[in-house]
């Protein structure tokens, strides 16, 4: 899994999962982490498929994804750009917020710990690497 | 629903005693970029050569953009076969002046655009290019042309880095948009599995295995760990 960084955005695409969940996965990370800002021009899709070197419907298809989540916007000869609304980005770090937790307690659950283990040990890591 | 590009139903090839392919049956739809990928011998050639009609199928039935091959359909085709040289004493830019008279759908500008991109001078001649150089110049011979289909034969086949690279590149920044449909038949999938949109595993001349790429990499994973099962 390699690294490529286009602009301010970086991605690791992994050949085994389907390409575009993850530019849309990774996009909606960088938007919400602020690594990319609120109205913000991104690569075209062309820009994007030669930097990842991968097929450019590939790309459309994350787009279309996206523009239909209402992440980016496009504008008629001007490219597309990252949404102007911070409502908007709030929810999308709400949403990516509940997926790691939801992840997290899946992975838990299934090594066999219960509600109170978990909140016991996540309260031993207060104060770790979280304000 | 998406039209297709190739139809193949119950096509028997046979080469003496052998079958190159038996019983074969593949449908590739329209505006996509196809891995055709199996071992040597599966019949990926065999596939492409009668898609184009220089050879013809025993039994079954062929059709290409809803028609039977011959030459009509392959004026929307372009081929770069395995292997496939330029004459030795054509520079860059005879080839493409041949190219304008001879190939259907060429055009120059794109062609000189792809070269400039996947750097050849006009000024080279084939004779003294690398092999990279020279599968360079065939792939802009190739691709530079508006047809429906594009079918390349091992395009990266011994071949160095740098220019399978550049003919990655090349491809990349051709295929966006539109509904053409390229075919590519490649040992080097490493490189060209990102490339692929819809993929298909031969092996002894039928198809084991075929779809969506993205969904073969959901439901089987990375296009090469899938060839690696497959022909264990």
């Amino acid at each position: 899994m390699e690294e490529r960084h286009v602009g301010p955005l970086t991605f690791r695409l992994d050949l085994s999962q389907p390409l575009y969940e993850q530019i849309l996965r990774q996009m909606s990370s960088a938007v919400a982490r602020g690594e990319i800002a609120l109205g913000e021009k991104i690569p075209s899709v062309r820009e994007l498929a030669q930097a990842l070197k991968i097929n450019p419907n590939t790309v459309m298809h994350a787009y279309k994804e996206m523009e239909h989540v209402g992440l980016t916007e496009t504008r008629r000869g001007q490219g597309t750009f990252i949404t102007t609304s911070q409502e908007r980005v709030n929810q999308f770090r709400t949403e990516l917020a509940k997926k790691v937790i939801e992840e997290f307690l899946e992975k838990m659950g299934s090594l066999g710990y219960t509600w109170s283990d978990i909140e016991q040990y996540v309260s031993q890591y207060k104060g770790g690497c979280v304000r | 629903m998406s039209k297709s590009a190739i139809v193949c139903q119950n096509v028997t090839k046979q080469y003496g005693v052998k079958r190159a392919l038996s019983e074969f049956t593949l449908e590739i739809p329209q505006g996509r970029v196809v891995g055709i990928l199996g071992p040597n011998g599966s019949g990926k050639s065999t596939l492409f050569r009668l898609i184009t009609g220089l050879t013809r199928a025993e039994q079954g039935s062929i059709h290409v953009l809803g028609k039977l091959p011959g030459w009509r359909t392959n004026c929307d085709i372009a081929y770069l076969p395995d292997r496939a040289r330029w004459y030795a004493n054509h520079t860059v830019e005879r080839a493409f002046r041949w190219a304008e008279q001879f190939l259907p759908g060429f055009d120059r500008a794109t062609a000189e655009r792809l070269a400039e991109q996947m750097h050849l001078e006009l000024d080279m001649r084939a004779g003294g290019m690398s092999r990279g150089q020279e599968a360079r110049l065939m792939l802009i011979l190739c691709i530079a042309r508006d047809v429906p289909i594009i079918i390349l034969d091992e395009p990266f086949a011994g071949i160095d880095a740098i220019s399978r690279e550049r003919i990655i590149a090349g491809l990349i920044d051709h295929m966006s948009g539109g509904d053409r449909t390229v075919l590519i038949s490649t040992h080097e999938i490493h490189e060209a599995e990102a490339l692929f949109d819809y993929a298909v595993f031969l092996d002894e001349g039928r198809v084991l295995l075929g779809g969506d790429a993205e969904q073969l990499r959901s439901q089987y994973g990375a296009i090469h760990s899938i060839q690696q099962t497959l022909y264990r």
